[in-house]
Order: structure tokens, then sequence, then C-alpha cells
């Protein structure tokens, strides 16, 4: 991937699908900052391309520094917001606390990361931006409309700052996994219920990092350089829209 | 491993065709072979081979034809882009029967006629990919393309059937929808004024105030037809600039 030879910011980056992405990118010897509110994971990575810092995305003074601090280590060329928490709540049993941190951390804290980057990319006339929505945000989910609505939130936010921001030349894009093999659902479910939710998607199988990471970086790179304001689906024909 | 392309002596198709034979042999067809042949005559090895066929999508005996000399040529063949497409700009009123058939015939029984002369095989290897051509106009629609609109929309529908059809056999079907690309298909039966006049109109239109290249396509096409989108089925994918965000 020369042709993202920058730095790339991954929030949401301890665990799971952030966590992998950071592998992938800086196995490829690329400028990586990642940001979680827990990075023992990250720790453990050992790479001189990888700069970690713990924080989080909803301190919009946070991403203002992350964002200086990336630019500093190399003109920055690419964020991707996987920051996002998720635990399923009745919606009667729905509490101010809850519903404040999901559409926060999932929602808000991918637009705060958003403006903190933009002028850098906007300067250069070259960036790609990935946000993380879900299959929710179409189908919606049982005990799931907080989350739900912090991913429906994601698509409005990534389609309009991308016809917002397209004649300069920063794309942005979306992507929308289906159940994806990481600590989040298996918080929310038992093996067993992520077999019978597997025999229920068309390409019969749970959707896995690498899945996503691949996808990620094609939406990163030159390869789809015409490609904006796009919702990536990648969830094994679980959803078709 | 082979891949066939519809549509392959100009545009996308074209583009398509010598940047995937830089991955595996091609087999590149179209109904116009004079032009197959003067655009793929130069490109040799590249470095796998590229082999110019004859087809007419909208007859089954050629479609058959093609893809059992290119089994015994390259052995089976593992995906398939149904590329080829006419545009014939019109106001609805004035819409021939004939046009309205041809329109549907070309791009959505051909694309279904292919997909059933490949997908047997496909099964059989339990591993295939193919990726039909829809348009941007699948989902939003032109006014004075009420046939084109049309055809596309049935193309994207029927992509997403054949994709939860087989994907049980591990074949993923996934469509292209761009935007407006720089291509003959674009520029046909426009003199320069007119030309000059629809690109100005498009990129009024395209948040990234371009028209696409046909590379730009061709690279989502080897994306969608390797393993790096081993997930994703039934979608359609809008290299288009931004012009369509749903």
């Amino acid at each position: 991937m020369s042709d993202n030879s920058g730095t790339t910011i991954v929030t949401g980056a301890g665990s799971g699908i952030g966590l992998a992405l950071v592998k992938a990118l800086v196995a490829q010897n690329l400028s990586v900052v990642a940001l979680d509110r827990n990075v023992d994971e990250l720790v453990g990575i050992r790479s001189a391309s990888l700069h970690i810092t713990e924080g989080d995305v909803r301190d919009r003074s946070t991403c203002l520094k992350l964002a200086s601090a990336a630019e500093q280590i190399g003109p920055i060329s690419g964020l991707i917001c996987c920051a996002a928490v998720f635990r399923t709540v009745p919606f009667l049993e729905l509490d101010d606390n809850t519903l404040a941190q999901t559409l926060d951390v999932n929602a808000k804290g991918a637009m705060l990361m958003c403006q903190a980057v933009l002028p850098f990319l906007r300067q250069r006339r070259r960036g790609s931006i990935v946000l993380f929505s879900s299959g929710f945000a179409r189908t919606g989910g049982i005990h799931s409309a907080h989350y739900a609505a912090s991913k429906g939130a994601i698509l409005g936010l990534g389609r309009s700052l991308a016809l917002e921001i397209g004649d300069e030349n920063v794309r942005v894009n979306i992507l929308s996994p289906g159940i994806t093999d990481t600590p989040q659902p298996r918080g929310n479910m038992s093996e067993e219920q992520m077999l019978s939710r597997a025999s229920m998607i068309p390409l019969g199988r749970i959707g896995q990092t690498d899945d996503m990471v691949e996808a990620v970086k094609f939406l990163l790179s030159e390869d789809s350089s015409f490609i904006t304001g796009q919702d990536l689906r990648v969830n094994g024909g679980a959803h078709l829209f | 491993m082979a891949l066939l392309i519809t549509g392959a002596a100009s545009g996308i198709g074209l583009a398509a065709g010598k940047r995937m034979a830089q991955r595996m042999p091609v087999i590149a067809t179209d109904a116009n072979f004079e032009a197959l042949l003067a655009a793929t005559s130069g490109l040799g090895h590249q470095p796998f081979s590229i082999l110019p066929m004859h087809i007419d999508v909208t007859r089954r005996d050629s479609v058959k034809a093609v893809v059992s000399e290119a089994n015994r040529q390259l052995g089976p063949i593992t995906a398939l882009f149904n590329c080829a497409g006419i545009n014939i700009r019109s106001p609805f009123a004035d819409i021939a029967e004939q046009h309205w058939d041809r329109m549907i015939d070309v791009h959505v029984r051909g694309s279904i006629v292919c997909a059933q002369a490949v997908l047997p095989s496909m099964c059989e290897q339990r591993s295939g990919t193919i990726v039909n051509m829809a348009s941007d106009y699948a989902v939003v629609g032109m006014p004075g393309s009420v046939t084109y609109s049309a055809a596309k929309s049935a193309v994207y529908s029927l992509t997403k059937s054949l994709a939860l059809e087989f994907a049980p056999f591990n074949v993923r079907v996934n469509a292209l929808g761009p935007g407006p690309i720089d291509t003959p298909l674009l520029r046909a039966n426009r003199d320069d004024d007119e030309w000059e006049r629809a690109i100005e109109y498009h990129k009024s239109r395209i948040p990234m105030r371009r028209l696409g290249l046909p590379n730009e396509i061709a690279s989502v096409l080897e994306f969608l037809v390797s393993e790096r989108s081993s997930y994703m089925t039934g979608q359609l994918i809008q290299p288009n600039g931004g012009q369509v965000t749903w």
C-alpha cells in the first residue's frame, strides 16, 4: 500500500476490529497512531511504527492533541474510527448513562475525530476517512435501539461529510460489519447463540476481523479513489441494503 | 483460475481486462470482435494471457460456445464480470418496443445467461465470484435513460437474489454501480459540444467534481474478485465520486 504511506489514526484500537487493524497496518511498516481507553493489548505489539495513546474519543482536546501528534509523526493520510461500545438493554431499562455513553463514544467521538483531522487532510487535498457503522443501523436490533441510533448517526455523518469535502479529494466512507468474532458480541452472546447466528448468514459464517481489515485497507488505498460517501457492507450477505 | 469479461472491447471492460491480466488469465469477449481485437492485440502476456473471443450475450449458444472454448484452453472459469452494456438515450415517449427489448436483452438476459453458463462449475468447485455491472441510475434514475435505469435496477435485483441462492456454494455475487465514467459509452452519439456540456452537467452533480476513470472501476472489480472481499456478497459498490450515497 505505497499509496497510503502517511500516518493512519485508529480509534478503538485496543480490541476487536481496531486492534486487528493496528496489527495489520504495522505489519506493513505503516505508521499508526492508536487510541483507546484500554491499551493493554496494544503495548504488547512490538513495532517502532506504532504510537499508542491512552484516551477517550469523547474528549475534544484528546482528539485535537492526537491529530497534532499524528501529523508530527508523519502526514496524516487516514483516519479509522472504530471506537464503540455496545451493551444490549431492553428499551424501557435504558438509563441515561448507557444512552449517553453509547451515543457519545459511537457517534460523537467519530465527529470529534473527523473535525480534528480534517484541517490536515484538507491542506494536502489528500486523505481517506473510514467510519464504522453496523448492519443494525439499517435493520435495528432487539434491545439495541441506542446502539442502532448511534450507528445510524454514523451513516448521516459520513455521507454528509463526504459530500461537503468531496471536491477537496478527501474521501469519507463507512464500513458496516455484520456480526464479527470480537469480544463485543461475545460479551452479549453465548457460543451457541454465535453458532446459531452463523447458520442464518448466507455465507454460513460469522465475520472475522480480517474480513473488516481487508475492506478498510481497500478504502484507504488508491484502489478506491473514486469511492466516497459509500457504505461498504461486509456481512456475508446477512442483509443486502 | 480464469476471468470471463463481457463488453471487454472498450471502456471499463477493457480496463478490467488489462488490470486483471496481471492476476489471472482473462477471456475478453465482446460483440464487436474487430474492436476487441484492435484493443487487445498489442497487449500480449500481462503476465497472464488475454484470450479475445466474440460473444453475443443475448444468444445462449454464443455464450455456451465461449465458455466451452475457454474451458478447453484455460480450465474452469472462476470469475465472471458481466460488463457488456449499451445505452440509448431517448425521451420516454419515443422509446420503441424494440429499444426496450434490446436494453433488457443485453443487460438483464445477457447477465443471466452468462451466469447460468459459469455457475455449475463454480458450484462444483465451491468457489467463484460474479460481478454484475449495475449503475448509480439503478438507484436514482436518470431523465432520458428510462430503459437504461430499468435494466440496471433489474441487474441489481438479480444480483441480490443470485447472491442469496449461491452463497451456500461459496459463490459470491456483487454489483458495481459506477457514476459517470469517461468511456466511449458515455461519449457515444455526442458531438464535441454535447460532450463538453455532458461533462459539465455530470461534474456539477458529483461531489468529487470529476468523471471517474475506467481503471478506478477496474480496481474495485479486482477487490470484488479477490479473497480480500471474501465476506461480501449481494452488495452494490458504487465508485461514483459521491454522486449517490445510498
